[in-house]
């Protein structure tokens, strides 16, 4: 579970997150949805601790992740946005670097890779360099190295994003897989259907604000509009706790 | 057991950065080339000495008017190495041509003046702006001043006087050096080559670990593995300086080798690195491997890119330069500051060592305690700036 608590970052003169609270339960699908550049991705770096709010508190399980960010990264995979791979390593060897990183090591380390490697169907590649990868490809094995460790928690920052509709399935498959063992996931998007498709929870951000939160059809509701395309937009141009 | 999971963890990132870097084809090849070039270009500088040495002992002297002085002709083949052959018919425009390094004439009057024992002229045609016909000439003018001093000896016992009276000074050289320091002297290059290797072998890995990782966006996942800064870094820094003591080994050992293809017995050079020097080298050149190699990283850190950390190492691979060329324009003392200044330390021990000295045990200490104290505190400052924003997600 993770627990956010009036987040606040400043870059410079601009307010990136501005007073963030929410919450994203184990066995839910939580979406952060929101337009580019409303601070999604800021908000899940500070989760992820490679970024240090200016304010706020932020929970990991019973963790305070600003006290103690290591061992809140200990119960966290990540996808960062836009990560990179390294070329001349193979998919199975990023997998087993992170999970070395996290402590396992040997048959264990060995035994996990392979559940990986068959759950995200990655066999034929996983002993390839992944100079040549396509994106999907490269998705599979920064997901896999992010799962490598059996997080409790899950962030993914838009997964999805450019990724053709094959992969986009695969990652989705994951997904609720991972909710179905009563893990928490909290992926970002602003993709519409996406989210809808997906999340038990949105939580909608513009302008560095949560304005609005709760399941898809609390959202339409409140918004009055039916279609949640239409409630996005309306939300996101909305002052903050306006729909709330 | 943090500490444990921490030296742990700088194992593993030490294991992937040389994993990675071993498959860097470009890299390896950087490698070999540094390691390779000192003592390749040393053979070669050593075999043309040494080929200079062998054409001034075998010369070959072309005479004009042999005829004239048939005893001088017989006196000169007697030489060992001297090859005499008639003349050319004009000597200065083949000397000057270069088709010839020197000659001999004989003037028509020389054995008439000989034989009244007066001063009998001789001429050497030479050009003394060729410095490669240098040695040749100056061989040359030497037999004939020995030919001239034993006929002078020979014309003062047959007048009964002693040859000694008309030698007033006899000059002794006493070289102070020892072999091993001239030796050494010739092959001073040799500490700056190994300096260099230690340099140019960690670089691929410092920078690629680096600049390399925020270029290819890998940077932010490896952060979100649970580990200090410090962790990373350590571990990046040292697989760079690991990779530094490695090719710094190779080199030496290929100079170590040197001797095997090198003529340098014959040329009166002892030259040698042996089991007895190990320890001095790896004394003088293994700490500055991990200050050179704390130094790149600190500095590939700052480059958005792998090219501009590569613009960067291209000008800090000077600074190793600076006291070999130094030392080979200016003799430089042992002065205690010296060992106290990175890069100048190992440079100035490795010349030490290599030249047969023994430093003290306390020169090796200082030069070490230093470059260990510089490279912590540049680690120390690369893990401040893997803290910052602006170097993390500054792409």
């Amino acid at each position: 579970m993770i627990r956010v608590d009036q987040l606040r970052k400043q870059f410079g003169s601009v307010t990136a997150v501005n007073g963030v609270s929410f919450t994203a339960e184990n066995g839910a699908i939580t979406g952060m949805l929101g337009p580019n550049g409303a601070g999604k991705t800021t908000t899940l770096r500070m989760l992820y601790a490679v970024m240090r709010p200016d304010s706020g508190n932020i929970r990991v399980d019973d963790v305070d992740a600003i006290a103690d960010p290591h061992a809140a990264q200990a119960r966290l995979g990540v996808l960062p946005d836009g990560f990179g791979l390294y070329p001349r390593l193979t998919a199975r060897e990023h997998i087993e670097y992170f999970g070395e990183l996290h402590g396992l090591s040997g048959a264990s380390l060995r035994q996990r890779t392979k559940e990986l490697l068959d759950l995200l169907d990655m066999n034929a590649i996983a002993d390839r360099r992944t100079s040549g990868f396509s994106h999907g490809e490269r998705t599979k094995v920064g997901l896999a190295r992010a799962l490598v460790h059996s997080p409790q928690n899950v962030l993914l920052d838009e997964p999805t994003n450019g990724l053709d509709v094959m992969s986009t399935r695969a990652v989705r498959t994951i997904v609720r897989r991972l909710k179905d063992e009563g893990r928490c996931v909290l992926f970002s998007s602003h993709v519409m259907q996406e989210v809808s498709a997906l999340c038990d929870a949105i939580v909608v951000i513009a302008h560095g604000q949560v304005v609005a939160r709760g399941a898809p059809d609390d959202l339409r509701r409140h918004t009055g509009h039916d279609n949640l395309e239409d409630a996005f937009v309306a939300l996101a141009s909305a002052e903050r706790g306006a729909y709330e | 057991m943090t500490v444990a999971r921490s030296l742990r963890q700088i194992a593993i990132v030490i294991r992937k950065e040389i994993r990675d870097s071993l498959r860097d084809r470009r890299a390896m090849w950087s490698i070999v080339f540094s390691v390779s070039i000192g003592p390749i270009i040393i053979g070669f500088m050593m075999n043309r000495v040494a080929d200079r040495q062998r054409e001034a002992e075998r010369v070959r002297v072309p005479v004009v008017g042999m005829q004239h002085a048939p005893a001088l002709v017989d006196w000169l083949r007697q030489q060992s190495g001297v090859e005499i052959v008639e003349g050319p018919h004009s000597p200065e425009e083949a000397v000057r041509n270069q088709e010839e390094e020197l000659t001999i004439i004989i003037p028509k009057d020389f054995a008439e003046t000989f034989n009244q024992s007066k001063p009998a002229a001789l001429q050497i045609v030479a050009d003394s702006s060729r410095n490669d016909a240098r040695p040749t000439v100056e061989r040359v003018r030497r037999l004939l001043q020995q030919y001239g001093a034993e006929i002078g000896s020979l014309r003062l016992i047959a007048r009964g006087v002693s040859p000694t009276a008309a030698q007033p000074l006899v000059l002794e050289d006493i070289e102070v050096s020892t072999a091993q320091q001239r030796a050494a002297q010739i092959l001073t290059f040799i500490p700056m080559f190994i300096i260099m290797a230690g340099f140019v072998g960690g670089m691929q890995i410092a920078t690629d670990s680096t600049a390399g990782e925020r270029e290819r966006g890998s940077l932010e996942p490896l952060l979100v593995n649970p580990a200090p800064r410090l962790v990373f870094v350590s571990g990046k820094w040292l697989a760079a300086a690991l990779a530094a003591m490695a090719s710094t080994a190779l080199t030496t050992i290929l100079c170590a080798n040197l001797p095997r293809f090198l003529p340098l017995e014959e040329m009166g050079i002892r030259f040698r690195i042996g089991p007895e020097h190990i320890t001095g080298i790896i004394g003088a050149a293994l700490p500055m491997c991990l200050f050179s190699s704390a130094l790149q990283s600190a500095v590939a850190t700052l480059a958005r890119s792998f090219k501009e950390a590569q613009s960067y190492m291209g000008v800090l691979v000077l600074i190793p330069m600076i006291p070999g060329v130094l030392g080979a324009l200016y003799p430089m003392g042992n002065a205690p500051w010296m060992y106290a200044t990175p890069m100048l330390g190992p440079y100035v021990l490795l010349t030490n060592v290599l030249g047969g000295q023994h430093p003290a045990m306390n020169a090796f200490l200082i030069s070490a305690g230093i470059s260990l104290v510089c490279a912590a505190i540049l680690v120390r400052i690369t893990a401040t700036l893997f803290e910052s924003e602006r170097i993390v997600f500054g792409r």
